[in-house]
């Protein structure tokens, strides 16, 4: 058990390492940075220009809903925009995690080390979760930033839930990803199939209503966004959390046939 | 140490290797020679636990492969055909990654990472970033990556292949000093090679091992019959016609000769029995006016017997009756 720990952590630093020192992971670092900073600005702006108008409409008598809760509205828009720029970026970050060991050749490597393939996607998937953690842990401390402007106080707990949220559904996604990007040797080819398959995962809540049924029912519950939208709302339910595990789960299962698989078919 | 048993590798319908057998004694480099695609390398991955093998054993320290894979695993260091580098880490990073994932405990990746630098000479490379590295160097890492855990067998697929022939040497002498400690198992096309750091070669060819022993025993194998190069003049058909009227030649080789004028050409014959034979040829040649200009008795050479043993197409293109030399044949004779 101890030999297992330290081989992921092994693979964990070592693909970590390999994060700083790729040009890749800074522009993709730059342009989510930007892309999502500048969508909390514009949902916040929004979403108070949609409130002041709510609040007019009240007093001036014509009606108009009860008073709406900015801050939660906020995050909600925002937690489900960030949602979506991760489905994009996600596919580009694990695109490169088994495409990059079979150019290389070190896949013979670690297959011919005492280590088995389990540790090997354990310390990759660790390894590339902890840098999307960076990616959002600043745009996280920018949205308490602007909650902590809120009065009464914001509830805390639907941030945290949130993120929670994205995370789970990063760590859903990105082992997925890297199932397929230990099936060929195209890190684009592998970024195009994983966008696709998250797209498909993303929709089922439509193609579940569409097809409605309990075949539906099921299609709905195996929903990302479903589930993604469900936490976003501050709401910790445990079959939400039991779905992305269960997709992590999967992922981390089939790349390690997979790697077997390859080993047994190469001539 | 290394212990092969009648391993056979098949894939759908192909068989890669066919009852390979061999053994490897503590502190001896073994070499695996053989013409490319003779199942070289697929040997070497089923020996490292990369591929299974479709029948037999292959043991390394008492451990078979398929039944204890870690086991074999933390007790080798593999070499594949291209060096499995991380390029964007440093020579030492790399060197101690892999000493993590081989195992190696914390407190002695320092001492053993510093020997198997030394080892491989790369100490002016050891911060430099693989990438940047010239082939000859990650090679050496490559070989210092299958060392760094002081492995008691050590498995390289063709480590001299694409590099100088300064870095070759080096290569060599390299391996020459991990013998004695450490078993070595080494794949190769090339002969020279095999001679200068072998103790022990096994020949493989379409898969089988057709001959193993020192290369001084496989060299004696042939040395029963005696053997000529001639540089002749004339047309390839009508010498090679006079030639076979010798009684008891046994083969015919033909020889690059780029260097020599038209209609000059440089050839081998060899003969197992006749003791006349040198006198024969040259009055068999002389004669009939072919023109004669060198004639010297050659000893077997390593690559003679390999040729022996492997070569599939007949060295007569020129002959219009060639000399059948039946590969198989002589494969059971050596046997």
């Amino acid at each position: 058990m101890i030999t297992v720990l330290a081989n992921i952590d092994a693979i964990f630093r070592k693909e970590l390492q390999g994060y700083f020192k790729s040009p890749l992971s800074y522009i993709i670092a730059g342009f989510f940075w930007i892309l999502t900073a500048l969508f909390l600005v514009l949902v916040s702006q929004q979403v108070i220009q949609y409130a002041t108008q709510n609040d007019l409409g009240r007093q001036m008598g014509q009606g108009g809903g009860a008073p709406l809760d900015v801050p939660t509205l906020v995050l909600q828009n925002f937690l489900s925009v960030m949602g979506s720029i991760l489905l994009f970026i996600l596919p580009v970050l694990s695109m490169n995690l088994y495409t990059e060991e079979r150019k290389r050749h070190t896949l013979e490597l670690l297959a011919t080390s005492p280590i088995t393939n389990w540790a090997v996607a354990v310390g990759k998937l660790m390894a590339v979760l902890v840098f999307v953690i960076t990616l959002i842990f600043p745009i996280a401390m920018l949205e308490l930033f602007l909650l902590s402007a809120a009065k009464p106080a914001f509830p805390l707990q639907i941030f945290f839930v949130g993120h929670l949220g994205i995370i789970l559904l990063a760590a859903a996604v990105l082992s997925l990803g890297m199932f397929i990007s230990s099936l060929n040797d195209s890190a684009i080819v592998a970024a195009f199939l994983t966008f696709v398959l998250v797209l498909v995962l993303w929709i089922l809540d439509f193609l579940g209503q569409t097809v409605g049924g309990a075949g539906g029912e099921i299609l709905k519950h195996l929903s990302l966004l479903k589930h993604y939208t469900s936490l976003t709302q501050g709401m910790l339910d445990s079959s939400s959390v039991v779905l992305f595990v269960s997709y992590v789960i999967l992922g981390l299962f089939l790349t390690a046939q997979s790697i077997d698989l390859i080993r047994f078919q190469q001539s | 140490m290394i212990d092969v048993e009648h391993l056979s590798k098949t894939y759908g319908s192909t068989t890669a290797i066919n009852d390979v057998t061999f053994q490897a004694e503590p502190g001896e480099i073994l070499g695996l020679l053989g013409p490319n695609g003779a199942g070289k390398t697929t040997t070497m991955r089923i020996l490292s636990g990369y591929l299974p093998a479709s029948h037999g054993t292959a043991r390394v320290a008492g451990y078979e492969v398929h039944e204890s894979p870690m086991a074999v695993r933390q007790r080798i260091g593999y070499l594949p055909e291209t060096p499995p580098l991380y390029t964007d880490m440093t020579v030492e990073d790399y060197l101690n990654f892999v000493a993590r994932i081989k195992g190696v405990a914390a407190g002695d990746r320092p001492t053993k990472i510093t020997s198997a630098i030394e080892r491989c000479n790369l100490q002016e490379k050891r911060k430099v970033i693989i990438r940047k590295l010239s082939k000859g160097f990650r090679q050496r890492v490559g070989i210092a990556q299958a060392i760094v855990h002081d492995p008691p067998a050590i498995i390289l697929d063709e480590p001299t292949v694409g590099l100088d022939p300064r870095q070759i040497i080096e290569v060599r002498n390299l391996i020459k000093n991990l013998a004695g400690q450490t078993t070595v198992i080494l794949s190769t096309h090339i002969l020279p090679e095999v001679s200068m750091t072998c103790d022990r070669v096994a020949i493989i060819n379409k898969g089988r091992v057709v001959s193993s022993g020192t290369p001084d025993d496989l060299m004696l194998q042939l040395s029963g019959g005696m053997r000529y190069e001639l540089e002749v003049e004339g047309d390839r058909s009508y010498i090679t016609e006079q030639l076979q009227r010798v009684a008891d030649l046994k083969e015919l080789h033909w020889l690059a000769a780029d260097e020599l004028p038209e209609q000059r050409h440089r050839l081998r014959v060899s003969t197992e029995t006749n003791a006349d034979f040198g006198k024969q040829l040259a009055a068999a040649l002389v004669s009939e006016h072919v023109g004669l200009h060198e004639m010297r008795r050659v000893g077997a050479s390593l690559e003679d017997v390999f040729l022996q043993l492997t070569t599939e197409e007949t060295a007569f293109e020129a002959a219009s009756e060639p000399i059948q030399t039946d590969p198989s044949e002589q494969a059971e004779e050596t046997e």
